[in-house]
């Protein structure tokens, strides 16, 4: 058993680990302040698009609705560090304590819904659809909610703080996100490489044989479930940190439409290959979107469906697989 | 009328056919016997194209059939009485009865009148809920739903299993009565020894996804003891 | 208190045409397992069919013809090149069907643009009803959605159509094995499903204002209206579309839409929390 997660047997899969973290770690020698911040909010997607991976390429569940989760956290993170939560002043509003919150709050709703939704056994087009409906139902209460902003969301929120330093260069926010992320990616590593991850593998390509051998099920999908909507959660507090607004677009249809797209073009089953969707795809989209136009979604929606009919494992899971193409 | 060479296939990843030969002749009703997990249900889905072979040969009528799709081997004039019935319980006896006429143009999909005259009981029943049905009456229905398609061969999955001895003895003199009556060819997998003794012309044994035995039925009258030795355990 | 009988009459409307999109839907669903998420995309092409009539000058009633007919066209196509190869993988069809919904929306966006657009009424008389007046065009639309729910029923539990049909929900090997063409069966009901849908958008089309996103309106309480009544049998989506249109024109109606979207959805969660094979309780057909 290998000691450090990020060192797999594969030699060709690690190459390209190290490679992409070196690649985006000199991305700021470019000195182009705008496509820095750009690409530090791509991290955040990337990070969103990995929690996406660990339920539907890992576990099997396919969510409709994830951005109701980076939505909630994003918004959790805007009204505590914004002081607007009452009661709550002091250390209770600053980025970590914020951070904290989001995590834990998105996953308590994660659970609160899958204990719903999986207990009562909604199989898995199903599950999909009713995500959908939150994620629909979620967009159209933000819009609604004068008090977090309505329509127009949040802004100014406080810069991101550790320990009472404020993070105001975009450099150094930059390599933050990204060292949260590569955190976050070694843990997800982490949890589908341990024997919860194989169960959960298992529970995805049969069921039956996974309850036959005692298993909970739908406790393990909770599980799972949760810890994806807190990875999600996270990264919409460092969205909203980053891109300094949040608004209902960020909680509903929409963004759970892309991130699923990211994740299918990149490689669901793959954590780095959906991170890499997310960034590709986002990087593409910043260059060519302007020319395109409306043309670019049509693009995008007809390349999913081919990707999903001919390259379900994604564009960059090919790639990164260990398993042999088939 | 059937001729099978040589044919494999697997299914849920295991080989369960492993080169079955086997030859049905025009109007003769054959048995199929062997213990349980032999692969004899596994050649039935075979033959009627639910599973589709990985190599061989089955030869009917005179034209290749392997890996044709189901509903088109159900139009070459092969009907099919799965193990464990399969009737439509939601539906009424007379819906079971017309799926099986549904393959013909509109005008020749009325249940021809021969099939009541085999089983009275059905004609009486149109309207009733083929679920309400005890399980010998239900094989019945399911073995009427098949011959309403008209078919050349008939394959028939343990028809006996789980119905009482006097509604076996029963089903099997219709059996017979249609087989020679009407010419019916009839593949028949039976764990009832008394009932295939009773209606079979020739015998076939299946261990481990082959044949190993054939032989018509006189021998076997002459010497049980070669059935007994091919399927108890 | 004249307001009551309108509301109701309202809702009854609402919940005719919730069961139309729903009904397509399940027909769809418990015969292949797959869940179109076009359907609402489906439902857009319809009313856009009705847009494009009307503002072409030819009116509103050949677009009410031609939208089940071009969106039936367009079902049939979606499962001849894209649908078929995915049966094995059901969950792959819905992110298929998903692609082809964003794909349809952008291409009504690229045509029609962005905006809302209004159809002209084609009947914008009112009709004396005794207590009140009525529009007749509701009135239309309840018979309209009523007789296709009717031949609906009809095609499915009176004719040979409708028998393979429920033959190949009920067990598709047995079925086949009858001589019954599955893969026809499948690309009929798709056919037919979608043009469900597409009638029910050109129905709408001169109610509301047709714009692109109008399609996840229907397909989200249709679905919910599944869910809510089952998927095992036809009478399942009246129960549903009764539970979930109803509530929710009723409670849009008092509070606001907002607010009723929640009711209904906490109750869509709730039912399948304690009632997973829907109210009516019929078995879930997997």
């Amino acid at each position: 058993m290998n000691k450090f997660a990020f060192i797999s047997p594969n030699g060709r899969v690690n190459i390209i680990r190290i490679f992409v973290l070196i690649a985006l770690g000199c991305f700021p020698l470019l000195q182009d302040a705008y496509l820095l911040s750009q690409l530090t909010v791509f991290l955040v997607y990337g990070l969103f698009a990995m929690s996406l991976s660990l339920i539907w390429g890992y576990g099997g569940i396919l969510c409709f609705g994830h951005a109701v989760f980076f939505g909630i956290g994003a918004y959790i993170m805007a009204l505590t560090t914004k002081g607007m939560i009452p009661g709550m002043t002091g250390i209770f509003t600053s980025t970590l304590f914020a951070l904290l919150l989001s995590i834990a709050g998105t996953a308590l709703f994660a659970s609160i819904l899958g204990y719903f939704l999986f207990s009562g056994r909604l199989s898995g087009p199903y599950f999909g659809i009713v995500t959908l409906a939150v994620a629909v139902v979620a967009e159209r209460i933000a819009t609604k909610w004068d008090y977090i902003g309505g329509f127009n969301g949040l802004t100014n929120i406080p810069a991101f703080s550790i320990g009472g330093y404020e993070v105001l260069d975009p450099l150094v926010l930059f390599y933050v996100i990204l060292g949260i992320c590569l955190i976050l990616y070694l843990i997800s590593d982490r949890i589908v490489n341990a024997p919860f991850g194989t169960i959960l593998s298992a529970v995805r390509d049969n069921e039956d044989r996974v309850e036959f051998f005692g298993y909970n099920i739908a406790n393990l999908k909770i599980l799972i479930f949760s810890i994806s909507a807190g990875i999600a959660g996270l990264a919409g507090a460092l969205f909203a940190v980053a891109a300094e607004f949040v608004s209902p677009t960020i909680l509903g249809f929409s963004l759970s439409t892309e991130v699923l797209i990211w994740v299918a073009l990149g490689g669901r089953e793959i954590l780095l290959a959906a991170f890499l969707g997310a960034i590709s795809v986002r990087t593409i989209e910043a260059l060519l979107s302007d020319i395109l136009g409306y043309y670019w979604i049509l693009g995008l929606g007809v390349l999913f469906i081919l990707c999903v009919m001919f390259f379900p494992r994604g564009l960059f899971g090919q790639l990164l697989s260990n398993k042999p193409r088939n | 009328m059937l001729n099978i060479t040589n044919l494999h296939a697997s299914y849920g990843g295991s080989r369960i056919l492993q080169g079955v030969n086997l030859q049905v002749a025009q109007g003769q009703i054959m048995a199929l016997m062997g213990r349980n997990g032999m692969g004899k249900t596994t050649l039935m889905r075979t033959i009627m194209g639910l599973l589709r072979p990985s190599s061989g040969h089955i030869i009917f009528d005179g034209k290749p059939i392997q890996g044709r799709q189901s509903y088109k081997i159900s139009s070459d004039g092969i009907g099919y009485v799965p193990q464990g019935r399969e009737i439509f319980g939601d539906f009424t006896v007379a819906e079971n009865l017309r799926l099986g006429a549904l393959k013909f143009d509109r005008k020749n999909r009325d249940i021809p009148e021969e099939i009541f005259d085999y089983f009275p009981i059905l004609a009486q029943r149109q309207d009733q809920l083929a679920g309400s049905f005890s399980g010998g009456e239900q094989q019945m229905l399911a073995i009427a739903r098949a011959l309403v398609g008209r078919p050349k061969l008939l394959l028939l999955d343990e028809p006996s299993e789980g119905i009482q001895p006097s509604i076996v003895d029963e089903i099997g003199q219709i059996l017979k009565k249609i087989n020679s009556e009407a010419g019916l060819t009839i593949l028949i997998v039976e764990q009832n020894v008394d009932m295939v003794l009773e209606i079979a012309d020739n015998f076939s044994f299946m261990e481990k996804g082959i044949i190993v035995h054939n032989c018509p039925v006189q021998e076997i009258k002459a010497d049980e003891s070669i059935i007994t030795g091919y399927i108890s355990v | 208190m004249a307001d009551l009988p309108i509301l109701l009459l309202n809702s009854f409307s609402y919940i005719l045409v919730l069961i139309l999109v729903a009904m397509g839907l399940v027909i769809i669903f418990g015969l292949m397992g797959v869940i179109n998420m076009a359907h609402g995309e489906f439902f857009l092409l319809g009313a856009y069919t009705v847009v494009m009539t009307d503002s072409l000058g030819i009116g509103f009633w050949p677009g009410l013809i031609l939208a089940p007919i071009i969106v039936g066209l367009v079902g049939l196509a979606l499962e001849y090149f894209c649908i078929r190869f995915l049966y094995d993988r059901v969950l792959d069809t819905i992110l298929a069907t998903w692609g082809v919904s964003i794909a349809i929306k952008q291409l009504i966006i690229i045509f029609f643009g962005p905006a809302g657009l209004m159809v002209n009424p084609p009947l914008p008389q009112l009709v004396n009803m005794g207590l009140i007046e009525y529009p007749a065009y509701r009135l239309f639309i309840m018979l309209a959605s009523l007789s296709v729910i009717g031949f609906t029923f009809f095609i499915f539990l009176k004719t040979d159509m409708g028998l393979a049909a429920r033959a190949v929900i009920a067990n598709r090997n047995m079925a086949a094995s009858l001589g019954i063409n599955t893969r026809q069966i499948y690309r009929n009901t798709f056919t037919f499903g979608s043009a469900l849908a597409g009638l029910a958008g050109a129905i709408m089309a001169p109610l509301m204002s047709c714009d692109p996103q109008m399609g996840l309106g229907f397909f989200i309480p249709a679905f919910l209206a599944i869910l809510v009544g089952g998927t095992g049998s036809l009478s399942g989506i009246l129960a549903g579309g009764m539970v979930v249109g109803g509530s929710d024109s009723i409670i849009s109606y008092l509070f606001s839409p907002v607010s009723s979207q929640i009711v209904v959805f906490t109750l869509a969660v709730i039912v399948i929390r304690i009632k997973p094979q829907g109210i009516l309780g019929t078995k879930r057909n997997e």
